[in-house]
């Protein structure tokens, strides 16, 4: 993933080209307008005597007919020539008088050029650079004088831009253009890398962390850059050791509950053995009773363990690549034998294989947490069945575990609490009077844990169902992801 | 089998004899080393299994534990996982750095990773905290009844000598080698071996191999055996050809497989 690197490179570059490349052309154009019009001006110059001279010969000679078709032709030519050009190129020849030789209509901005005429000398061409129109004064074939006035076209534009490669200020513009697209590549992609590289460096700080490896700070590369970028390495740095300071705490506290609460009962529970050794008649009917109640307190904090242990989610840095079939065959065949004692069963037939990625002894404490509530409910001399099943959803493929009981079911009303920690049924049929209440709050955080969920529903002929969903992992991913533990583990 | 290994298991048992001579054996077969941080709890612990026909000895460090189960004093050691000074693990590591004496792990409740890790390092057995104390002597007794064999095997003398391919158990000696190189396993995935040597070929059920190996009585959903298999799988790694020596039969049990030019048996 270098797209951002590619983006600000390329940007930068093509900013810095763009600009100095408008700079440069802008710069040739303006110059070789300048130097343009200085030739173009001496052209004018020349072609102002030819014409005029011309004009004023055919006058004097042929008379006026042949002197306006002469200018008309010039007309023609010049219009054809110069398409760009919007004003008038009409050539105009003047007498002594000021009036025209020809008796053409003459604009206000011509007769302001001619009496301006008046103070120049005799076979001076004069160019008016502001209104484009050139003059001279000229003398006829007879002696008299003249004043002949041409405006003078715009050059051509594809004349400008030929013009502007062709000499010596294009090659140059050229020159300096290539110097700036290879010093701006240089400098741009030094810019980049000094952007992306430390996003980059952030990046990998940010997913090992994501990875469950608390220890990952920012490289210290990032942080001795003095910039706002190297602000924001710091703050990672702190949150990231926040993060590591919080989950080492609690983990710290999960023992130190566990400790604390085992190291009591263990006690309870010896003083109690030590009472029962000897004990006779009624006493012993009643340490049997607080027997049984310490046993129930053992299990509860055993649950207690973990959930806490199963939310902490430290068991999924353990995660592999397994059948899921084959966990939920070892739990059946482990529920039927503890079935047995109730007369009941745990019927699973393992059919096809559904490969799922996650913490095994995690997935396989809370299918059994379900089978086993399953076993406690079904009606004595009836069977659990477990199913195994694979739906197609849009999120992709997930595999289905449908555990079903013979028993009373549960209240529709109550099916949404029903994997609430400690939750008992409204008319208190499922009294856990052997669980602790958690084993299917275990279950649920287990597989939303791993991407799935937890649903219950009553069979229409009696009997809860709990379906149990996890993510499969597809063939082929399934395969890039043995070959990477392969990778990882060798 | 060469002269140096015949001297150096003659010496083995010579160890052994010694030691039990220096003391009755009753003594030291009922001998128990508690490792727990928990002074009131020894105590209640002790006074407990002395009324079950134990003495026990207790020290509440890591690395008193350590040097009192090394002194070959105990004929079991019962070790918690959560010490002040080393952590119980680290304490049976070392332990198994030099002894094969029987330790039972005290574990955490609701903590299966203590459980296969104990289980993986060479606990014989694991218990989680709290537990019932009738439980636990049973757990003892358990343990105490598979090491004794031993002992009284090697007295006896004849060795009894199991072959698979590759694999080679010697029963007296409690040794067993793979092409010739020793395997390091805990005394109860010997006995798992032992009794997948005796039996190959038939599927051993779950329940048979905890009563039988293990010496109690299955309860369900109980993993230790899965995790001992497992542990033996991995040390004995797969034959020659690749594959499982040990094959699990979904929802029953597992299966020794023989391999086609195994001799097997007693020779």
């Amino acid at each position: 993933m270098q797209s951002f690197f590619i983006k600000i490179f390329l940007w930068f570059w093509l900013l810095i080209v763009v600009v100095s490349g408008t700079l440069v052309v802008s710069a040739g154009v303006i110059r070789s307008r300048s130097s343009d019009h200085e030739r173009w001006n001496q052209l004018y110059s020349f072609l102002v005597e030819l014409r005029g001279r011309r004009t004023a010969q055919l006058l004097d000679r042929d008379g006026k007919t042949a002197a306006q078709e002469y200018i008309d032709s010039l007309e023609r030519v010049d219009t054809g020539n110069y398409k760009e050009n919007k004003n008038s190129l009409r050539d105009y020849l003047f007498d002594e008088h000021g009036q025209e030789a020809m008796g053409q209509k003459v604009s206000p901005q011509i007769r302001e050029i001619l009496s301006q005429m008046n103070r120049y000398s005799l076979g001076q061409p004069h160019l008016f650079q502001q209104e484009r129109i050139a003059a001279e004064k000229i003398v006829g074939l007879s002696g008299q004088p003249y004043t002949f006035v041409m405006p003078i076209p715009e050059p051509p534009i594809f004349d400008q831009i030929y013009s502007f490669f062709s000499n010596d200020v294009g090659r140059e513009g050229i020159i300096y253009l290539a110097a700036v697209l290879i010093v701006a590549g240089i400098f741009c992609f030094w810019l980049a890398r000094n952007i992306t590289s430390p996003i980059n460096l952030l990046r990998l700080a940010a997913r090992r962390i994501a990875n469950e490896h608390l220890e990952a700070r920012v490289d210290e590369r990032v942080l001795v850059r003095r910039d706002e970028l190297a602000e924001l390495g710091m703050d990672f740095n702190r949150m990231a050791e926040r993060i590591d300071a919080l989950i080492h705490a609690q983990r710290r506290f999960l023992a130190d509950v566990s400790h604390q609460l085992r190291s009591p009962l263990t006690r309870l529970n010896l003083a109690l053995g030590l009472a029962r050794q000897g004990a006779t008649g009624e006493a012993a009917e009643h340490l049997d009773r607080i027997e049984l109640e310490t046993e129930r307190v053992n299990k509860l904090i055993g649950q207690l363990l973990t959930l806490a242990r199963v939310e902490s989610g430290v068991d999924l840095e353990k995660k592999k690549v397994f059948d899921l079939g084959v966990l939920v065959q070892g739990v059946a065949s482990d529920g039927n034998y503890e079935a047995r004692s109730r007369n009941c069963g745990v019927e699973f037939r393992h059919t096809s294989e559904l490969v799922v990625e996650g913490a095994f002894e995690m997935l396989r404490g809370a299918v059994e947490n379900v089978v086993r509530n399953a076993v406690r409910y079904t009606a004595v001399g009836t069977n659990v069945e477990i199913v195994i099943d694979r739906a197609v959803a849009q999120s992709g493929s997930k595999a289905l575990i449908r555990v079903r009981d013979h028993g009373p079911g549960v209240p529709e009303t109550d099916l949404a609490y029903l994997f609430l920690p400690f939750h008992r049924g409204s008319d208190g049929v499922r009294k856990m009077s052997n669980g602790s209440g958690l084993g299917l709050a275990i279950a649920e955080r287990a597989f939303q844990l791993h991407g799935g969920r937890v649903t219950a529903a009553n069979a229409p002929d009696g009997g809860l169902i709990v379906t149990l969903e996890l993510p499969i992992i597809d063939r082929s991913e399934e395969a890039a992801k043995i070959v990477l533990s392969l990778a990882h583990s060798s | 089998m060469t002269n140096w290994e015949l001297e150096n298991r003659k010496q083995q048992s010579y160890k052994r004899n010694k030691i039990s001579m220096k003391k009755p054996n009753k003594l030291l077969t009922r001998r128990i080393l508690v490792v727990d941080d928990d002074e009131e709890l020894c105590h209640l612990l002790s006074q407990y299994l002395l009324k079950e026909g134990f003495t026990v000895q207790a020290v509440h460090t890591g690395v008193s534990g350590v040097e009192r189960a090394l002194s070959g004093e105990h004929a079991v050691v019962i070790l918690d996982v959560m010490l002040p000074d080393i952590k119980g693990f680290e304490v049976l590591r070392r332990i198994r750095a030099q002894s094969r004496i029987p330790v039972l792990m005290l574990t955490a409740r609701g903590d299966d990773q203590d459980r296969i890790l104990g289980l993986q390092m060479g606990a014989d057995d694991y218990l989680p905290k709290p537990f019932n104390p009738r439980e636990l002597s049973a757990r003892v007794e358990a343990v105490l009844r598979r090491s004794i064999p031993d002992l009284t095997e090697v007295r006896a003398g004849p060795d009894e000598e199991m072959i698979d391919a590759d694999i080679e158990l010697l029963n007296g000696a409690r040794v067993v080698r793979r092409a010739g190189k020793e395997v390091d396993l805990t005394a109860v995935e010997f006995d798992l071996l032992k009794k997948f040597m005796k039996s190959a070929g038939v599927i051993l059920s779950r329940e048979e191999m905890v009563r039988t190996v293990l010496g109690r009585d299955f309860s369900p959903f109980d993993r230790s055996m899965d995790t001992h298999v497992s542990n033996l799988r991995k040390k004995l790694g797969p034959r020659s050809d690749g594959s499982d020596r040990i094959k699990g039969v979904r929802g029953i049990g597992y299966i020794y497989v023989l391999s086609s030019h195994s001799r097997g048996g007693k020779k």
